[in-house]
């Protein structure tokens, strides 16, 4: 009883104490937030992560040709788990090279091509929330819309705004169109002109005339291209049919293939002589971009884009051919995708798969079936990935097939960013053990102090053992009221983490937590029961095991000694 | 664990029995009764930087039950080690303590912790109170120490009605919530009797009880530890170097250069 008196009594008048419990308080409370924060950020990147990425997935170690008829696989996946499996999809998967045209200058961009099947969206989970019209979130397509584009950021309320992204869809594509066709129809005319002139040249080039007619045939040459951008704007192309398009005009363009078709035949377009691929009337094979390919951030803070739904791209890519050979096709870009996580949404690009199988020859053309180098697997609700995976890679010959999980997939990162949760954790332990030194040195300064008091208790007949009770309980109580104010302290931060963030960001002026750095709307944090036991626990430990020392000091003076200690 | 009937006296605090001290079963407490406090050829030296220096040489010397014992001696003539050594705080470095028919000097030390705790009290020079606590609480100190905490808490009206009986009776019922530093020091010597007699116990060791007093203060102190002997039966050995003090008491030992002066 005296020891929890007396312990009561020292904790009440030793306002040194304070200084110690403050710096267990400190470490607990940065310690709490820490963990929350970065188990926040943990929680949200394995969802963005996993959102991108099927639960488990089964691939061929052939990265280029994959693996022969995908739907026997997929069987043979289901005869060896299928009780844990709750969707799959075939996917190809191939380097690609991206092209567009962007201000008469050719762009270029190393992707990944991925050919999914329109079921992906039940496969990876999340994959149609990262999309940018409303309609295809609902239901993925790869036809172009027309329009309804989002304007702003469906994902966060405070993001930048995308004034560009009202123009996307048919609405953009028909206006680009017209500007390629007459392009095309100027292009013709510089052709047609240029033979014009060298046949004239030709024809001058007998020694008689050539002296008189140099001085005719240049300056009309000169003159001719801008004779053709006039008649060009006028939407009429010279030397082309009489029902040339005028600007704008479905019903007009149908005859407009025509048209062209007579405008440039004699001169050997690249063009295919059978059908004229016009934009304004027809996409091509649509392709889903990540966002980040053509996005910028305008100085007022918008996003700006390079290329917008309805605008055409060239993929190139590898046959699976041997040796594989590089061929490209024009894909026109359905929408955007944008799962924040910066390295997908700059490199992937998601097209039919059907379309990329064709392409890629990777259809037989007997049978008509295809091949895929992967098989993204969604396991059911509560089965654990590994699991699946284990059953697997024990069924398929290893030689052959890769299994792996989301995480397997992404373990660097996960790694890298455990990593630093436990390099961040030592650190903040490490400010609890100083803490628990300075414990250790006032309690040695106490139990001088109380030298005389030992005494006396001892010669009241106080066992040793109570002395040492008195000085622990002391350094528990420390540690107990250290703990618990730090730990209320630090989930009353959590709670309350974006909030002070502002109050901080308006304080320094400078925004403490910037959406546009991290991808996050909000500061994350989560704060999980069994992390807060074991800081409070190691805290408890070390305000404990900080006053064993001197406790055990204290219970080792000789009672005549200490009352004669003045 | 059996007990020795004792008899304290002691109106405000005679409650029930007391364990035997040092808790050794009663059997062997071959005086029965009669708790003799025996010192039989007690040696102590300190050791200053290799310099062995004797303080007791031998002393031999016996108080019996109810007696009122001064030891009186120079300072430096070892009488506050032998009051040290009877009550247990340190150990001789040859000879032996009796008390109640055991030997007391070479108990284990939770048995010695016991017998302090319950079966002898002390009062000091400086009073030794704990600054932290209240008169009162000072006074429960022992209480305490020698119950657990579910069982002085179970307890703890009656332990605090004892302690402020006795607090009355040495004159201190108006002081019950001060603090030491707020008590003059003969208040802080009364305490500590009260502090001493607590657990009701059959032998008082004081160590110049009036060392720190102005007369008129310290001739009160022992005019309450007399009463106390005379009422109560309490045994008392008193160290002094005040012969005016040692004169109160029933009989007179001189500690003469670490030995007992015959009388």
């Amino acid at each position: 009883m005296y020891k929890l008196l007396l312990c009561w009594r020292y904790l009440r008048t030793r306002y040194i104490a304070l200084a110690s419990i403050i710096s267990v308080m400190l470490g607990v409370a940065t310690m709490i937030v820490v963990n929350a924060v970065m188990a926040g950020f943990t929680h949200e990147m394995q969802d963005r992560i996993h959102g991108v990425l099927a639960d488990v997935v089964f691939e061929s170690r052939n990265l280029n040709e994959g693996f022969f008829d995908p739907d026997w696989h997929m069987d043979r996946i289901r005869e060896v788990a299928g009780d844990d499996i709750e969707a799959m999809t075939p996917t190809v998967i191939v380097p690609a090279m991206l092209n567009f045209e962007y201000r008469h200058q050719t762009v270029t961009r190393p992707v990944q091509l991925i050919g999914i099947d329109e079921k992906l969206g039940s496969v990876a989970g999340e994959f149609g929330k990262y999309l940018q019209h409303p309609e295809n979130r609902k239901q993925l397509s790869f036809e172009l819309r027309e329009s309804g584009y989002d304007t702003k950021d469906h994902q966060r309320a405070t993001a930048a705004s995308r004034p560009q992204m009202a123009d996307g869809g048919w609405v953009h594509r028909r206006r680009w169109g017209e500007v390629q066709r007459a392009r095309r129809q100027f292009e013709a005319e510089i052709k047609r002109e240029e033979a014009e002139n060298q046949r004239l040249k030709a024809e001058l080039a007998t020694p008689e005339a050539a002296a008189a007619a140099a001085a005719i045939v240049n300056p009309d040459a000169h003159a001719a291209p801008e004779g053709a951008e006039l008649s060009s704007l006028e939407g009429d192309a010279p030397g082309a049919a009489p029902t040339a398009p005028a600007a704008g005009s479905a019903a007009v363009a149908d005859e407009s293939p025509t048209g062209d078709l007579e405008a440039e035949n004699p001169f050997g377009s690249r063009d295919t002589p059978q059908h004229v691929y016009d934009p304004c009337l027809e996409q091509s094979t649509g392709a889903i971009m990540g966002i980040a390919i053509s996005c910028y951030r305008a100085p007022n803070g918008d996003d700006g884009f390079l290329l917008l739904p309805g605008d055409d791209v060239s993929l190139t890519f590898p046959t699976v051919g041997r040796p594989p050979k590089g061929i490209d096709d024009v894909f026109t870009v359905v929408d955007f995708w944008e799962s924040k996580m910066s390295q997908f949404d700059e490199s992937f690009v998601f097209v039919p798969l059907r379309k990329l199988q064709e392409l890629r020859g990777m259809i037989d053309p007997r049978t008509n079936i295809g091949c895929a180098t992967a098989i993204q697997i969604k396991v059911k609700p509560g089965v654990d990935g590994t699991v699946v995976r284990d059953k697997l890679r024990h069924a398929f010959a290893i030689e052959a097939y890769n299994v792996s999980t989301w995480r397997d997939k992404e373990g660097a990162l996960l790694a890298a960013v455990q990593l630093e949760t436990a390099i961040l954790n030592i650190l903040l332990f490490l400010i609890i053990a100083v803490a628990g030194f300075g414990i250790l040195a006032i309690f040695f300064m106490i139990v001088v102090e109380k030298t005389r008091d030992i005494g006396i208790l001892k010669a009241l007949g106080a066992s040793g053992r109570g002395i040492q009770g008195i000085f622990l309980g002391y350094g528990m109580s420390l540690g107990i009221v250290g703990s618990g104010v730090g730990l209320i302290g630090g989930l009353l931060f959590v709670y309350y983490i974006n909030e002070i963030a502002d109050i901080l960001g308006y304080i320094t002026g400078q925004e403490v937590f910037d959406p546009a750095i991290y991808y996050f709307d909000k500061i994350p944090a989560i704060v999980y029961p069994a992390t807060v036991t074991w800081i409070v626990l190691g805290a408890l430990t070390i305000a404990i095991m900080a006053s064993i020392l001197p406790a055990r000091r204290a219970a080792r003076l000789h009672p005549v000694e200490a009352l004669r200690y003045e | 664990m059996s007990n020795t009937e004792t008899t304290l006296r002691a109106e405000g605090v005679r409650r029930g029995a007391r364990p035997s001290p040092a808790g050794l079963p009663a059997g062997t407490a071959s005086a029965g009764g009669r708790q003799v406090l025996e010192a039989r050829g007690l040696q102590k030296t300190y050791h200053k930087a290799q310099v062995a220096i004797p303080v007791l040489r031998g002393v031999d010397f016996r108080v019996e039950p109810g007696e009122f014992v001064a030891i009186v001696g120079q300072s430096g003539s070892g009488k506050s080690t032998l009051l040290h050594l009877l009550g247990t705080l340190d150990a001789p470095a040859a000879g032996e303590i009796w008390f109640d028919g055991q030997r007391i000097d070479n108990l284990p030390v939770r048995q010695r912790d016991r017998l302090r705790t319950n079966t002898f009290g002390m009062i000091f020079q400086f009073y030794h109170l704990l600054p932290e606590l209240s008169t009162l609480e000072n006074v429960l100190a022992p209480r305490m120490i020698a119950s657990g905490v579910l069982s002085y808490w179970r307890a703890r009206r009656k332990h605090q009605r004892d302690a402020a009986e006795l607090l009355e009776k040495v004159g201190l019922g108006h002081r019950l919530k001060h603090r030491p530093r707020e008590l003059s020091g003969g208040e802080m010597q009364r305490t500590a009797i009260a502090r001493a007699l607590v657990n009701r116990p059959s032998l008082l060791l004081a160590d110049e009880p009036t060392g720190n007093l102005d007369h008129a203060t310290g001739r009160e102190i022992i005019r309450l530890l007399r009463t106390l002997n005379a009422t109560e039966g309490l045994t008392i050995v008193m160290v002094t170097h005040d012969e005016s003090i040692a004169a109160q008491a029933d009989r007179i030992v001189r500690l003469v250069d670490g030995l007992v002066q015959a009388a």
